[in-house]
């Protein structure tokens, strides 16, 4: 059983490394989107990452990740503000970034709205 | 500069309306509370205003500069830049302390889901059951999310003939687009069948699984963080979750011919049960939204178990899910697949090392169809859908008659009333090792999410 000891500390090395890179790099990513207009040089990877979500509109990312997982939920289902508390929960249970939530939740609550 | 005067406009509006709705909202307050209040949001207007008008100036300021940049220099220009992101991050906080003025910042959902089924397993007598799994999710602020789960379901053999768990009581700390921190009692991520993509009865096709009851861990009680990251070169979605829990304890077995087996007997958070930590994750690869692979292990101690002292565990797993909707085929084909394997190695005692020879493997496949777009009505809310499932080793009291592997094919067809509430009807073949029969049953079932 020692080579699964040391196969595991050598993987919770590289996963400890793993979760320092993405909290730089989502610190990064973060400061990046807030001051895009100040710094007008490209993202490069892997100092800060570029979100596909970014060029895709808040349908299309509700329309083809949830319904991976379950059976779409019609947006007037809930109210904008019950669509805030469940897009907060399945960002976390989907592993959606912050901007592909932000997105989808902006489109819930608007066609909620409606 | 448009998102900061994004941000401004926001503001300005945010500064519009509260004042409004706190003074809807005064015969209701104390007059002394609703004065202090009113003159919190004023201070905080002129704040805003001030801050506003100061960092526009700065703006104003920087574009100047930077078209006559080769004549000013560069080190003037680095030192206006840095001023205006210091005061846009004062008005990033100034709005935040806003945001938390306003009444009901705090919202509260409750959701969750009922099923109940008919059930006639053979070597059983036929029964009803019914279960109820409400959960309680609280949105503190934009960062903060709580999210509490039960399960209340009938048992036989219990006083009053039902029982109660808790599925979940975690909270969890958005820090930045890529990554969550949380802590407490969450759905195991482990083989993904769960905690991923199949959490609840008005979610699965069929009814009765057995991989996830068997070998793989319900929940997680510790700590971990999450998150989802865009792939290199825009080649679609990686997620994880990383977590460092309570661990399984070591549970030993003898069959009928004196063999001693050892598995993992999870979901046991009794100090005096076990003390060993588990590490553990699962990772996932998104190329197009239709498909998601995943790879998840979690490394333990597991408690010791009588003479023996320490031992290792380690369980990986791989999971698949798909769909792929599309009018050539008339709707939806879902396909979603997954094998764990668990091994308990060697076990020190005061007489040395020894195999404990304790190793679980088990998946299963399962395929739906839904003539989602046929255009025909009812068929198109009819999913038909398969399962075959395995496990080999000492996990299931049907191997107590000395059986290595139990196998089962499941058939079933659902009926969707809504997104979220589904009948189905479901008969299941199983099969044991040596030719011999397992258990065939026969589920209906009603489940719905809330």
């Amino acid at each position: 059983m020692t080579f699964i000891t040391n196969k595991m500390t050598k993987s919770l090395a590289i996963t400890a490394v793993a979760v320092g890179f993405l909290f730089i790099a989502g610190c990064a990513a973060n400061k990046s989107t807030k001051t895009a207009a100040a710094t007008s040089k490209p993202a490069v990877w892997p100092l800060t990452l570029k979100d596909p979500a970014t060029t895709e509109s808040g349908a299309q990312i509700w329309a083809e990740n949830c319904m991976r997982c379950h059976e779409l939920r019609s947006p007037s289902q809930y109210t904008p503000a019950q669509w805030g508390i469940i897009v907060q929960y399945m960002r976390l249970k989907a592993g959606l970034t912050g901007t592909q939530a932000k997105k989808v939740l902006a489109f819930l609550q608007s066609a909620s709205a409606h | 500069m448009t998102h900061r005067r994004g941000v401004l406009t926001s503001i300005a509006a945010a500064l519009t309306i509260i004042p409004m709705a706190a003074a809807s909202a005064a015969p209701a307050a104390g007059g002394a509370d609703y004065t202090k209040l009113e003159q919190k949001y004023q201070l905080l207007e002129k704040q805003m205003a001030g801050m506003a008008k100061q960092m526009s100036a700065m703006q104003k300021q920087q574009a100047a500069l930077k078209a006559t940049q080769a004549k000013t220099g560069a080190t003037k220009t680095k030192a206006i830049d840095r001023e205006v992101k210091r005061l846009y991050r004062r008005v990033v906080k100034a709005s935040q302390k806003i945001s938390e003025l306003e009444p009901g910042n705090i919202q509260v959902l409750i959701a969750g889901d009922v099923n109940f089924q008919f059930q006639n397993i053979q070597g059983s007598h036929s029964t009803f059951y019914a279960d109820s799994s409400p959960m309680i999710q609280v949105r503190i602020d934009k960062n903060i999310f709580i999210n509490t789960a039960f399960d209340f379901y009938t048992q036989a053999g219990v006083a009053g003939g039902s029982a109660a768990d808790i599925g979940a009581a975690n909270i969890n700390y958005e820090l930045n687009n890529y990554m969550t921190l949380g802590g407490g009692l969450v759905t195991s991520p482990i083989g993904g069948i769960v905690g991923v993509y199949n959490p609840a009865p008005w979610n699965r096709w069929l009814v009765d699984g057995s991989v996830e009851d068997a070998l793989l861990p319900g929940n997680e009680l510790g700590v971990w963080t999450r998150g989802g990251l865009p792939a290199p070169a825009r080649m679609g979605y990686l997620t994880y979750f990383l977590f460092v829990s309570n661990g399984p304890a070591l549970a030993r077995t003898t069959d009928q011919n004196g063999a001693t087996y050892n598995n993992l007997q999870f979901g046991n958070w009794d100090p005096a049960a076990q003390n060993g930590k588990t590490i553990g994750g699962r990772f996932s690869y998104i190329p197009i939204p239709n498909i998601e692979i995943g790879y998840s292990f979690e490394w333990a101690r597991p408690s010791a178990d009588g003479a023996i002292t320490t031992t290792n565990s380690l369980i990986n797993a791989v999971d698949l899910n798909s769909y792929y909707v599309n009018k050539k085929i008339d709707g939806l084909f879902r396909f979603r697949g997954g094998w764990t394997w668990d091994q308990v190695g060697q076990g020190i005692d005061s007489t040395g090392t020894f195999s404990l020879g304790g190793m679980s493997n088990g998946g299963q496949l399962e395929v739906a169809y839904q003539p989602s777009l046929c255009g025909i009505k009812y068929l198109d809310r009819v999913m038909a859908a398969i399962r075959y499932d395995r496990i080999d080793g000492p996990v299931s009291s049907n191997f107590s008659n000395g059986a290595s592997h139990e196998q089962r094919y499941s058939i079933g067809l659902d009926y969707w009333l809504h997104s979220n509430a589904v009948l189905k009807v479901e008969y299941e073949f199983d099969n044991l090792s040596n030719n011999m029969h397992g258990n065939n049953a026969m589920f209906l079932q009603f489940a719905v999410g809330i």
